[in-house]
């Protein structure tokens, strides 16, 4: 599987994954939000026919006095049928280098389903990330979040 | 009149700063108030409409637009709000009008000159954007974005040389240089590197990225940049360093090993190796898989190259990996070395070998006859089913319907519960020609994990595909916003064309042509909204910096129909227009036979029944809704409503050659290397009786693909029609086709059954090209049906083997039956019958 950064061409592909995907879903400026304001930062998971089977969407918080720059991860998905790859890691690893590297990013932060014992173990035990609090009714339909990090530093 | 009282005039001043600051609710109050005592004052009726427009009321809003310019003619603030309402209507061309005359009362206006240069980028008018950078610039010579926008605008313009002066000039203008670190410097710096590449000046574009390595936030990018002109400049032996330091960041990007080869000079594309060179690739990969052994970029790129007895030892090891640890997409990831039939024939010998091994002693290969049973170190029971797993989907990659269920089912035997195995089987299913039951097993493996949207997705998608519509919305809808008045409008408005696309393509089976147009007319609009979405962004990027990017969404943009995502729905869109076109009356049929024409007996039955079924449903969950969210209704904002569900004014249209036209014109100017592209062009022309254009169509798809099968067709119904409709064309044009057909196409002295002989004889095995050509003679000579028809029956020769597919069949069973009546049709059938033992098509009980 072929991991690299993403570019605009890629945008359309990476909403297809993501409504394929998961419930959360975005309209297209704002995966070109993401892509002309923090170009480094999101990645691909591309397989060799250069069909987009997992991505990583992410942004930089950095306009908020109260805290030091860290990167947060929008979104984070890959096709069930490419899982076992370790491809969400690949993806995440490129995506922390880079928020460090060009942000000076001092932490990384997301937001995962309370129910979603998935992706929590995924970032638990294989990502790192810690449970930082738990945001209730963070989504639309009522459910809590953990609010989730991992320091960078 | 122009002038208001001092008390007045400052309070229009006061309307324009809350107009500034987004309060619009004020400014509208303010507004009214000056308008009480001064009702014809223009400019302050303007920006009442300017308010109003903000508060979604559009209508009134552009009555006063309206009134307040009639009112002051002169007011550089009417024609500039005038010019605001047209561009919130998308209506670029007018507004820029209004701009115009906007800065002929007020010409160095910054606002009114900053709102010009984004509708001319928006509008790609390059050279005007050029002059209105310019003189922004001019006026603003102190702010960094003006410099960058004058830049840009030469850049658009190819003018590298300039643009790069521009962006020097402003750098030397900076008495210091930023801190290091600053991403929006360091952006910049980037930008200017990139107009030196894109010169083609690519030792100053290298000598420039060293100059600013210091400056730079995005050090990959700043790598990723010097290994490839490094590369350009055949200094291989730097370029390879670089390659190799890029990898380290990123072991996983296909990118950087083929720079890497092409530092090494390795030039894998060719087909055919030397055993040295594979050696030197089987070496090279072996030290960087020891290196970074999580790579699997590493170890599967050596694969693609080399062969024999390398590429067993290595698949080998490849393979079995992957099934000890259970990789679902292994065959996907093997299934390209199949383009070799050596490799596809070893990996088979290869899985087969391990399933006997396993069964017998749970182990990939033959144990050592000595050793001690208890020794034997044992695989875990995981490889069994996926070997058996792997094994399934070789085989029906191969179409071997038989030996991939029995595959795949004893894996389902062995472990009941995995998802992945379910799917495949709907995958057998469907590939053997049942999607019906095909959709079951998806349901079953959706039913599986019902937390998983992925499953959920593919499940409706076999739903749409054995055309069961309701079902479809009702699975989906279990993963759409709650808060959303139904499944479609939430699909709608996350712009989500996958199902727009496969619904439409459902309805267009029915015979729902309003229906299908709909959702293709829908999936138009999420690509018209994607253009007008970059709007915002022409200046955000400039604040931002991030102008490659920038750049690079501009050059999207403008290719932004070539999506295939467009091209399926503008092809559909295309087809159903002709078909309006053709049968007229198919508009006012929507009854129910009308919906299941397409179908045989025994499926329409099913069809009808399961609607019914999935409606009464439907309406019983509905009204249970109904009940429980009466008070959350209330919270709710009010469901729009849809005033036509069923697509009727599509349908309605008088042109319907118009509106496929109006689909083909971004395949032509984007896809022209499509041979799809022509073939609806002139489906088009020939109907418009347009027939020069529809010659021009058939030369270019035979420059495309002169073996085309549908192209040849094409042809022959072009050369007839011109010939039966002579004496209504001018003879000019006559003259032209005779020319161009027979000096690039057709041969004087051939006439058109040998024409069509040659033609299946030189595409020997191709099933397609045989009934292409049988139904040409039909065509030809139309008292020929039945030389035609035995013709086609030649279909059972050997050399067919590779190309008779299900599809293949089908078309041919129908042809046999409904276009040449052949006595041999119902033979054929029996025949496929056993050729597609799982297919509902050939296996209906009634034949």
């Amino acid at each position: 599987m072929n991991i690299r950064q993403a570019t605009t061409d890629d945008l359309l592909a990476m909403q297809n994954c993501n409504i394929m995907n998961l419930p959360e879903n975005y309209q297209m400026k704002y995966y070109f939000y993401h892509a002309l304001s923090w170009p480094q930062l999101s990645f691909v998971a591309e397989d060799h026919k250069g069909r987009i089977v997992g991505y990583v969407l992410a942004k930089m918080e950095e306009d908020r006095e109260d805290e030091p720059p860290h990167g947060h991860i929008t979104s984070l998905s890959v096709m069930r049928t490419y899982r076992r790859l370790g491809i969400a890691e690949k993806l995440m690893t490129q995506a922390q280098k880079s928020m460090v590297e060009v942000f000076n990013a001092q932490y990384v932060s997301l937001h995962v389903r309370k129910s979603n014992r998935a992706a929590l173990q995924l970032y638990k035990e294989t990502l790192k990330f810690r449970i930082h609090e738990i945001e209730k009714k963070y989504y639309a339909d009522g459910e809590d979040a953990y609010a989730m990090r991992k320091d960078l530093r | 009149m122009r002038e208001l009282p001092s008390r007045e005039s400052a309070q229009f001043k006061q309307i324009l700063k809350y107009y500034e600051f987004k309060q619009y609710k004020k400014g509208l109050k303010a507004a009214e108030q000056i308008l009480k005592k001064y009702p014809e004052h223009g400019e302050t009726l303007a920006m009442k409409g300017l308010f109003l427009n903000h508060m979604e009321r559009k209508e009134e809003a552009r009555e006063f637009a309206r009134k307040g310019l009639r009112s002051d003619l002169n007011s550089h603030i009417c024609w500039h709000v005038y010019g605001l309402l047209h561009r919130s209507d998308k209506n670029y061309g007018e507004a820029l009008k209004c701009y115009t005359h906007a800065l002929k009362i007020d010409k160095d206006n910054m606002q009114i000159l900053q709102d010009y240069s984004l509708l001319q980028i928006q509008m790609r008018n390059y050279e005007a954007y050029n002059e209105s950078r310019h003189h922004l610039l001019q006026l603003r010579s102190n702010n960094q974005r003006y410099w960058i926008g004058l830049a840009i605008s030469y850049h658009l313009l190819e003018n590298y040389e300039t643009a790069g002066k521009v962006l020097k000039a402003y750098e030397e203008t900076l008495k210091e240089k930023p801190s290091s670190m600053n991403f929006e410097y360091s952006e910049m710096l980037l930008y200017h590197n990139l107009i030196l590449e894109e010169s083609g000046d690519i030792k100053a574009a290298l000598e420039h990225l060293e100059s600013i390595k210091g400056e730079i936030c995005d050090q990959r990018t700043w790598k990723e940049k010097r290994a490839q002109f490094l590369l350009k400049l055949d200094r291989f032996q730097e370029a390879e360093e670089a390659y190799l330091e890029l990898i380290d960041d990123n072991p996983d990007c296909y990118s950087y090993y083929e720079g890497l080869h092409q530092a090494k000079k390795i030039n894998v594309n060719s087909n055919n190796l030397t055993p040295e060179e594979e050696e030197k690739i089987i070496t090279i990969y072996k030290e960087l898989s020891q290196k970074y052994p999580k790579s699997n970029a590493i170890k599967r790129f050596p694969l693609q190259y080399i062969t024999g007895e390398n590429f067993k030892t290595l698949v080998d090891e490849y393979i079995r990996a992957a099934l000890r640890k259970g990789v679902p997409s292994l065959f996907v990831n093997l299934k390209n070395f199949y383009d070799n039939p050596q490799k596809e024939k070893i990996i088979e010998q290869l899985v087969e070998g391990y399933l006997q091994c396993l069964k017998k002693h749970g182990t990939f290969t033959p144990p050592n006859e000595n050793e001690n049973e208890d020794d034997i170190i044992k695989e875990p029971p995981t490889a069994h089913l996926w070997t058996l797993y792997l094994l399934s989907q070789h085989y029906d990659n191969k179409r071997d319907n038989t030996k991939a269920l029995k595959s795949i089912d004893e894996a389902i035997e062995h472990t009941p519960t995995l998802v992945e195995l379910y799917m495949t089987k709907g995958r057998i299913l469907k590939h053997g020609g049942n999607i019906s039951e095909a959709t079951k097993v998806m349901n079953e493996a959706r039913e599986l994990d019902l937390q998983d949207r992925f499953i959920n997705s593919k499940c409706t998608k076999y739903m749409l595909r054995s055309n069961q519509p309701i079902e479809a919305e009702n699975t989906i809808g279990l993963f759409t916003r709650g808060d959303a008045p139904d499944p479609i409008t939430d699909l709608m408005e996350m712009q989500c064309m996958w199902f727009a696309l496969e619904e439409a393509d459902c309805y267009f089976r029915f015979n729902k042509l309003g229906k299908a147009l709909k959702r293709l007319h829908q999936i138009e609009k999420h690509f018209s909204d994607i253009t007008d979405d970059q709007f915002d962004f022409h200046t955000y990027c400039l604040r931002k910096v991030t102008l490659r990017a920038y750049l690079s969404m501009l050059r999207l943009e403008d290719q932004l129909r070539s999506h295939p995502y467009y091209l399926r729905s503008a092809t559909n869109a295309i087809k159903i227009y002709l078909k309006l076109y053709d049968n007229p009356k198919t508009a006012a049929l929507n009854d129910d036979d009308q919906d299941y024409a397409n179908m045989t007996e025994g499926e329409r039955k099913k069809a009808k029944s399961k609607a019914k079924r999935a409606a009464l449903k439907k309406q019983k969950e509905d009204d249970e809704k109904k009940e429980k969210s009466k008070d959350e209704q209330k919270k709710r904002i009010e469901k729009p409503i849809d005033d036509d569900p069923e697509g009727e004014k599509f349908l309605k249209t008088d042109d319907p050659l118009g509106e496929a036209f109006k689909f083909l014109m971004p395949l032509q100017e984007l896809s022209s290397k499509r041979i799809e592209t022509h073939l609806l062009g002139f489906e088009i022309y020939l109907r418009k009786e347009k027939y020069l254009l529809a010659l021009r169509a058939l030369l270019q798809a035979y420059k495309i693909e002169k073996e085309n099968a549908t192209l040849h067709k094409d042809i022959i119904r072009f050369k007839l029609e011109v010939t039966s409709n002579r004496s209504k064309i001018h003879p000019t044009t006559i003259q032209v086709i005779t020319e161009e057909l027979t000096s690039k196409i057709l041969p004087e002295d051939m006439n058109l059954i040998k024409f069509s002989e040659e033609f299946i004889e030189r595409n020997k095995n191709s099933i397609e090209h045989l009934l292409v050509g049988a139904e040409s003679f039909y065509l030809i000579d139309p008292s020929k049906k039945q030389e035609a028809g035995n013709l086609l029956l030649k279909v059972y020769d050997e050399k067919y083997n590779e190309t008779r597919t299900l599809q293949n069949c089908i078309s041919v069973y129908e042809a046999l039956k409904n276009t040449f009546e052949s006595p041999k049709a119902e033979e054929f059938y029996k025949k496929c019958k056993e050729w597609f033992p799982i297919s509902t098509y050939f296996n209906q009980e009634t034949k």
